[in-house]
């Protein structure tokens, strides 16, 4: 493995971290305020498809 | 579970390691802050510093062996991490990038070598300081190279998406490189040197506890440890590995920042 297929493989795991935490966090606070349950779900699923489409912005579509 | 209760009242109860094993008493009654770890920073940057002023003062073309082996070490931070990640203004990131991987190697092995036996970077604290070094030297060096609103815009806003996914994807590329960058850098090797060290001390007082048991118990034992001293090599593989995988990092968070594009 090359140093910066490493470094690709890192920063998915941080890009992925960071659309769950975010937007699962934001989900969290609406169901905390809102007295609902189902936008911590539907958070932390619009930042995994989120940060998916964000990677493949950053990483897929630059190693054709 | 009759025989659990017996071999207990027997042993005189096993003490599971815990994270109480990672606090140290202080050497001084009258200073709370000069403890085992302390001691440990300052030895390996004793040792750093004579290791690599001994194998660079006598200079050679050919070269002895403790030249060749510091070489090799600062040979290997110069071209497989800062040359081939940053690119043709390498030179100037290697003096941090030499430093930082040294540094934490050495913390690193210390939690193996025996006597010292724990790895300085099991304390939280170690590695938060160097990644919030890290983090301000990649955002200076980006803001320095680029100005600070083309930073920021090239932090922010992709090019080639359609404005609306702006609003999905600003906020996860601002937390990437403001919240889980510098953490994750930090936590990741403090978690791997603390459980590595917990691992350790499972097999070891284990072992060391079961050969006070019963004869059955004392049988046991010696695969305890044997499973210790595997486990040791193994630890040494990750100490190394959470060593380069710092620095990579670091390198690539400094190639990123001076990239014009992202």
């Amino acid at each position: 493995m090359k140093p910066n297929d490493d470094g690709a493989a890192w920063s998915i795991v941080g890009y992925l971290l960071s659309g769950l935490l975010f937007w699962g966090g934001v989900g969290w606070a609406l169901d905390h305020w809102l007295k609902t349950h189902f936008f911590l779900l539907g958070g932390l699923l619009l930042g995994v498809s989120a940060s998916i489409y964000l990677i493949w912005l950053r990483i897929g579509r630059n190693s054709k | 579970m009759r025989s659990l209760h017996l071999l207990r009242a027997e042993g005189g109860g096993f003490v599971p390691p815990s994270s109480n094993d990672f606090n140290f008493p202080s050497f001084f009654r009258n200073s709370e802050y000069f403890t085992k770890p302390i001691l440990l920073v300052f030895l390996s940057v004793l040792m750093i510093s004579i290791f690599f002023i001994m194998a660079s003062r006598k200079a050679a073309i050919v070269p002895s062996k403790l030249q060749f082996a510091g070489e090799s070490i600062y040979g290997f931070v110069r071209n497989d991490l800062a040359k081939d990640i940053i690119g043709h203004e390498f030179m100037r990131f290697v003096p941090y990038l030499f430093t930082l991987f040294v540094f934490i190697l050495t913390n690193n092995i210390f939690g193996i070598v025996p006597l010292l036996q724990f790895p300085t970077m099991s304390h939280v604290s170690f590695p938060y300081v160097l990644a919030i070094f890290t983090f301000a030297i990649f955002h200076y060096i980006g803001i320095r190279k680029q100005g600070i609103r083309k930073y920021i815009k090239d932090i922010m806003f992709m090019p080639g998406v359609p404005k609306a996914a702006y609003i999905l994807l600003t906020p996860i590329e601002i937390a990437t490189y403001l919240i889980t960058r510098p953490l994750t850098l930090a936590l990741r090797l403090f978690a791997n040197m603390f459980a590595g060290h917990l691992l350790l001390l499972v097999f070891i007082l284990g072992g060391d506890h079961l050969l006070k048991g019963v004869i059955g118990l004392k049988l046991i034992s010696p695969f305890a440890f044997a499973f210790g001293i595997g486990l040791t090599f193994f630890e040494f593989l990750v100490q190394c590995l959470q060593a380069y995988i710092f620095t990579l990092l670091t390198a690539l968070y400094i190639a990123g920042a001076l990239a014009d594009e992202h």
